[in-house]
């Protein structure tokens, strides 16, 4: 028999008790561990952190501040006051009983007035009654009742006014007891009222201080578990309408937090040394951030700009991206850095940040103060990145070709320059535009090299074989001393160089100068003929050059055009034609041939073409593959599509669609790849150059760029975004941002600031001046200053009138159509915000015209400005070479605007030759001198015959001292002169 | 119900206070360093002096008459011509109008002198045609003049004016914030009058007079270096070490052309 088991214990639930409180209490353990982590975790957030940092680092520098103050605060005057208070306090104690009598007396006084009051209201109420009673009378009552209770109302009333009066005697007594008791104690509360004056500034920062300090309601709002009642840490967010962040084709506002971390960015005061980031404020608070500013922080937040995760509040995840290796390392250091491979739009590196201006600023084509953006812009608008690349930015859009028409190249230039030229631009012209080509680094092998020569020879046999023939005559003798004179004083500096040893880097921060091209070199690549034809007329040459008639007569042109043609390279003079390797050229041409052929077909086709019409065949063929034609006007290429791809979104490409190809060392970043490829365009061909086709090679050309450069163009690049703003919230807005377009266009076209100063940019040519004095004109304020018709009529002939007799330097005919010279016209008026077309001038009183005319003399205006055609003779020109003819203004200048030019030329134009006759006060206006001067012996015939207008000299003087009315009577006497 | 809510906040705050004493109650205290840069003391007074002369080497005649034709009021304030002042040069070969000041080499603060320094226009020239004065010093400018001048001065650190003084015995006064070696000054409608003014933190300057003699005096004890600056010659240097009380030469030469 088996020993029996022993009887299980029978369970009295169906689970096991034991068990299960195990598992409850580890899961609860387990709960409270996970809770207490998150606690944990979420009040240790980074910028939890970086909150209570910065409130330590702002204590700190209180308290700095508090103590320098009181070191600051004058001891005596704080002694003075001191002083005065105790002695007011010494007075009151000796007139102590005095101010107890005041004291008393209105203490009874208070006791009257309650007393009086109480008992007019009580009258009042009982007069009511009365009157109630009276009513009844009427209803119920005899003739007794009546009369009786009329006499009790007659009697209330009565004593009703009686207290009334009282009360509002005692009240008078009363006022009158405390002004003697305050008359009593003012020696006392002015003097805390200066001491209060000295202690503000302590006042204020102790205030600041208690609210920075951190106390005991401090650690209590911002505790664990209590920190979501009213913490004083918080996030700080801004809700962007209208700015959009572009997630998977949904457009959701923008929700900026990094006010959280850059806790000051939006204060004053936090930029000196002691401030790191992010606790600095931001730079140039008049332009950002600041409530004031033009860009508000409640307005546009942040990332709108600086791009990066708007919603981020870690600094990894809100895509920081260091500028160099060096502040990479130190940000893993500090920060646990890593890149955010997924964020299309990583904030912007700080030398990065104008980039962040595109967004909303593109259609204005400058962002005015954008200046490495501004670099980039004009580097692109030379360099010709529009011609292959379309950019759908108003800078961008239906601009010219950069590079000269070769529809005439045969004429112009030797053919074995221009395939030498083709190899290799900068070897003859180092400051050249014109990017290379040909041998470039994804070339390799001799089979590649070969055909690399085959095609340069090829594209200038075919342009030869179109180009027109143009005969030129020969030109007149010249002068080449004369010709230097010219060169470097009637303004050609203001968009050429002539240096042999100039390299293009050295000329970043002043590309107006290279607006045309380096003229070292020229006579070995063009003739003197050609030279005094283009010089004469640009346009017959060329029809849309940018070069304008400077109006040269025939002997200038030829001593303009004997000096520039005297600069020559020899080493590039009498060239041959390269050999080239026959078979190859075969080759290429079979290849474009089989593209619509079989091979056969091909092949008997090349055997049937001669060298010269293979040449041309494949020449044809080879402006299309490099696109030539992007750059130069060349005939049968003149509607064929761009050859590279759009740039407009160019930043917001995913950055998976980038072929970084075998640089494994690259940063995986749209930056960096975009840099490289604008550096060394062909790279990414590295390893692959003898797998791929020739066809299949990079073909974008090398603009040789220096580091700077190279950053200027990708601060362009990198803004080149999807569209993430809404149209209204985009700066250029309205007729004025369309007019300020416009005409920024033309003033870049134009190349304007290679000679004026305009928006505060420009007047490039002063580094070429060899006389200072010959400095064109720097047009700020000229929409307010000149009228709509004359700037109209001037701008499309300059000639009409010498405006500056003593410049050398000549104002050219660009030939501007209607349409151009209005857009200008617009343009400067917008500037100004002013009215393009002004009112028509008024005659001024004959009272202020007289006056003005005193004033003239007086003030010895026509010591500079000619007056009349008749000083002009008698100085035998000596008057006219300093100033403008007056005898201008009428039709020249606007008649609101000459009085506030008179009164503050520099407040204008800030380096002008019109001195102020006005001495500025010590609040900052202006003083007239002439009250005084009328009074002195020289001036009796010019007070007598001012007086005329007037009934007193007080009256003359009054009117002498007032600089407005003396500077409208100046202008009213400037517009009685006229040719 | 109101009692149980007050005992859960007395709760969580005391659970709040542990975790607070746990987690060390915050970050720690960092002070950064404090740059409050206190005003300079006044300098010590010293009494060494450097003097010498300043020559100018050449072979030339660099005389240059001043045509003055265009303003006959200044023609006519002279007798026969006018010498221009920028090569003042007498027959030993001494040249005046350089500037020599202490460029470096100086501790302390130096009070500006009350009394203004001044500027005349006098016959259509600037005189004094080169003089230096400190931040904070008074200048002043005076038409001695029956015509017109307008004093425009060209600073780039202090701010530009352009004023005009129609009137003979017109005065203006400006001071200056910054230091500036130089300041060109000139008259716009007398092209050919010019200054250049020095605006310094410190008294030790000199002008050579026209014998090529300059004395800075009363200079404390120290390691200095010295400029000599010309309006077309440019500007050399000196080191020059003095004793307190001592007196020391440094003299200046000069190339044209250089």
């Amino acid at each position: 028999m088996p020993a029996p088991t022993p009887p299980e214990k029978k369970p009295d639930r169906h689970y096991d008790f034991r068990g299960t409180n195990i598992v409850f209490a580890l899961c609860s353990l387990g709960l409270l561990a996970v809770t207490l982590l998150m606690v944990i975790m979420d009040y240790g957030r980074p910028w939890k952190r970086v909150q209570a940092e910065f409130r330590d680092l702002e204590r700190q520098s209180i308290v700095r501040d508090l103590e320098q103050e009181q070191q600051a605060i004058n001891e005596q005057q704080m002694a003075t006051v001191l002083q005065e208070i105790t002695a007011a306090e010494e007075g009151l104690e000796q007139r102590g009983s005095e101010v107890e009598a005041f004291e008393d007396s209105i203490a009874v006084l208070d006791k009257r007035v309650f007393e009086s009051d109480k008992l007019m209201r009580a009258r009042k109420t009982q007069i009511d009654a009365a009157k109630w009673q009276y009513d009844i009378a009427l209803q119920d009552g005899g003739e007794r009742s009546i009369a009786s209770a009329r006499e009790k109302i007659d009697t209330l009333t009565l004593e009703w006014q009686q207290y009334q009066r009282a009360t509002e005697a005692y009240i008078e007594q009363r006022e009158a007891e405390q002004d003697k008791l305050a008359e009593v104690l003012s020696t006392q509360t002015r003097g805390e009222g200066r001491l209060g004056d000295l202690n503000a500034a302590l006042d204020g920062l102790n205030t600041r201080l208690s609210t920075v300090e951190k106390d005991l309601d401090y650690f209590m709002l911002n505790a664990p578990l209590m920190d979501f009642l009213a913490p004083s840490l918080k996030i700080e967010q801004v809700v962007l309408p209208g700015l959009f962040h572009d997630i998977q084709f949904a457009k959701i506002d923008r929700v900026d937090r990094c006010m959280t971390c850059h806790v000051a960015s939006n204060r004053d005061g936090f930029d000196g040394e002691e401030w790191t980031n992010p606790y600095r404020s931001h730079p140039r608070l008049d332009l950002f951030v600041a409530d004031a500013s033009p860009h508000p922080y409640g307005r546009f937040g942040c990332t709108v700009c600086h791009a990066g995760l708007d919603r981020a509040t870690d600094f990894s995840r809100a895509g920081h991206s260091p500028v160099d290796d060096e502040q990479r390392d130190a940000w893993i250091e500090k920060y646990n850095w890593e890149s955010q491979p997924f964020l299309h739009t990583p904030i912007l590196p700080l030398n990065m940040t104008e980039a962040g201006c595109i967004g909303c600023h593109a259609d204005e084509v400058w962002t005015p103060q954008a200046t490495v953006q501004d670099t980039g812009r004009q580097l692109i608008n030379k360099l010709g990145c529009y011609g292959c690349h379309q950019i759908g930015l108003a800078a961008f859009e239906d601009l010219p070709k950069v590079g000269p028409d070769l529809t005439k190249v045969a004429s112009k230039v030797d053919d074995a320059w221009a395939a030498t030229w083709i190899e290799a631009p900068r070897k003859f012209r180092p400051t050249t535009w014109m990017p290379h080509f040909f041998f470039q680094v994804n070339i390799e092998g001799e089979v590649n090299q070969g055909r690399q020569r085959a095609e340069i020879e090829a594209i200038v046999d075919f342009l030869w074989s179109v180009s027109e023939e143009v005969e030129y005559a020969p030109a007149p003798a010249g002068d080449a001393t004369r010709g230097e004179d010219l060169f470097y004083s009637i303004g050609c500096t203001g968009c050429h160089i002539l240096d042999s040893e100039a390299e293009r880097a050295d000329f970043t921060d002043a590309l107006h100068r290279l607006h045309g091209p380096n003229l070292a070199g020229l006579g070995s690549k063009v003739s003197r003929d050609w030279v005094y034809a283009w010089l004469r007329d640009p346009k017959s040459y060329r029809p849309d050059t940018a070069m304008p008639n400077l109006r040269l007569t025939d002997q200038e042109a030829a001593d303009l055009s004997t000096f520039v043609v005297a600069s020559r390279r020899p080493e590039f003079e009498n060239l041959e034609r390269a050999e080239l390797d026959e078979g190859i050229r075969a080759e290429l041409v079979a290849t474009y041939l089989r593209q619509t052929m079989t091979i056969e077909q091909s092949e008997a086709r090349v055997l049937a073409m001669s060298a010269e019409e293979q040449s041309v065949y494949l020449g044809e063929r080879s402006i299309t593959k490099y696109g030539c034609f992007g750059c130069h006007n060349i005939a049968g290429f003149a509607d064929v599509k761009p050859i590279g791809v759009e740039l407009t979104e160019e930043a917001s490409k995913p950055l998976h669609l980038f072929d970084f190809g075998h640089l494994h060392d690259l940063p995986h970043t749209h930056r960096d790849w975009l840099r490289t490829k604008i550096t060394t365009p062909r790279i990414f061909d590295q390893g692959k150059e003898l797998v791929l086709n020739y066809s299949e090679l990079a073909k974008m050309p090398n603009f040789g760029l220096s580091d700077a450069e190279a950053e200027a163009v990708l601060a362009n690049l990198i803004g080149f975004r999807k569209e993430s703003v809404l149209e209204d919230r985009k700066a250029g807005r309205g007729e004025r941002g369309e007019n300020l377009a416009a005409g920024r266009r033309i003033v870049t076209r134009f190349n304007c600031q290679g000679c004026h100063l305009i928006e505060e940019v420009g007047h490039a040519i002063r580094a070429a001046l060899r006389d200072e004095n010959n400095l064109p004109p720097n047009l700020a304020a000229e929409g307010v200053r000149t009228q709509a018709d004359w700037l109209f009529s001037f701008l499309h002939d300059p000639s009409q009138v010498s405006l500056r007799p003593w410049l050398d330097v000549r104002m050219p005919t660009f030939q501007f159509s209607d349409e151009q010279a209005n857009d200008l016209v617009a343009y400067f008026a917008s500037i100004d915000e002013a009215d393009p077309f002004a009112s028509e001038p008024e005659a001024g009183s004959a009272r202020s015209r007289a006056i003005g005319e005193e004033i003239f003399n007086m003030l010895q205006c026509a010591k500079c400005h000619p007056a009349s055609a008749d000083a002009i003779a008698a100085s035998g020109g000596a008057v006219g070479e300093l100033a403008p003819s007056l005898l201008l203004a009428r039709e020249r200048l606007r008649h609101e605007w000459v009085p506030h030019w008179i009164k503050d030329p520099q407040g204008f134009i800030p380096g002008t030759k019109m001195p102020t006759n006005f001495p500025t006060t010590s609040t900052g206006g202006f003083s007239s001198p002439l009250g005084m001067a009328i009074n002195q012996a020289t001036y009796a015939g010019e007070k007598r015959r001012m007086m005329r207008y007037f009934d007193s000299e007080e009256g003359l003087n009054t009117f002498l001292s007032d600089v407005d009315l003396v500077s409208a009577a100046l202008r009213d006497h400037i517009w009685t002169m006229s040719n | 119900m109101k009692r149980a809510r007050t005992w859960s906040l007395v709760l969580f705050s005391s659970l709040a206070v542990l975790m607070m004493a746990a987690c060390g109650g915050g970050s720690e205290d960092s002070a950064p360093v404090v740059s409050a840069a206190p005003a300079a003391p006044p300098a010590a007074a010293g009494n060494a002096t450097v003097s010498g002369t300043v020559t100018l080497a050449s072979g030339e005649d660099l005389d240059i008459t001043i045509q003055m034709n265009a303003d006959p009021v200044c023609a006519g304030l002279h007798e026969g011509d006018v010498q221009s002042e920028t090569m003042v040069i007498d027959d030993e070969g001494n040249l005046a109008n350089v500037f020599i000041y202490v460029k470096s080499g100086l501790s302390g603060s130096f009070p500006a002198p009350s009394q203004a320094a001044i500027i005349s226009q006098k016959g259509c020239l600037y005189t004094p045609h080169v003089l230096g004065l400190q931040v904070g010093q008074t200048l002043k400018v005076v038409n001695q003049d029956p015509t017109l001048h307008n004093v425009h001065a060209s600073p780039k650190e202090n701010a530009e004016f352009n004023q005009a003084q129609p009137f003979q015995g017109m005065e203006l006064e400006r001071t200056f914030d910054s230091t500036e070696v130089m300041i060109p000054f000139k008259c716009d409608v007398h092209p050919w009058m010019s200054a250049y003014m020095a605006v310094l933190d410190h008294p030790f300057f000199a002008v050579s007079a026209t014998d090529g003699s300059f004395s800075i005096e009363g200079l404390p004890a120290g390691t200095y270096t010295l400029e000599a600056w010309h309006e077309v010659l440019g500007t050399q240097s000196a080191e020059a070490i003095v004793e307190a009380d001592g007196s020391i030469e440094v003299d200046f030469a000069f190339e044209a052309g250089a």
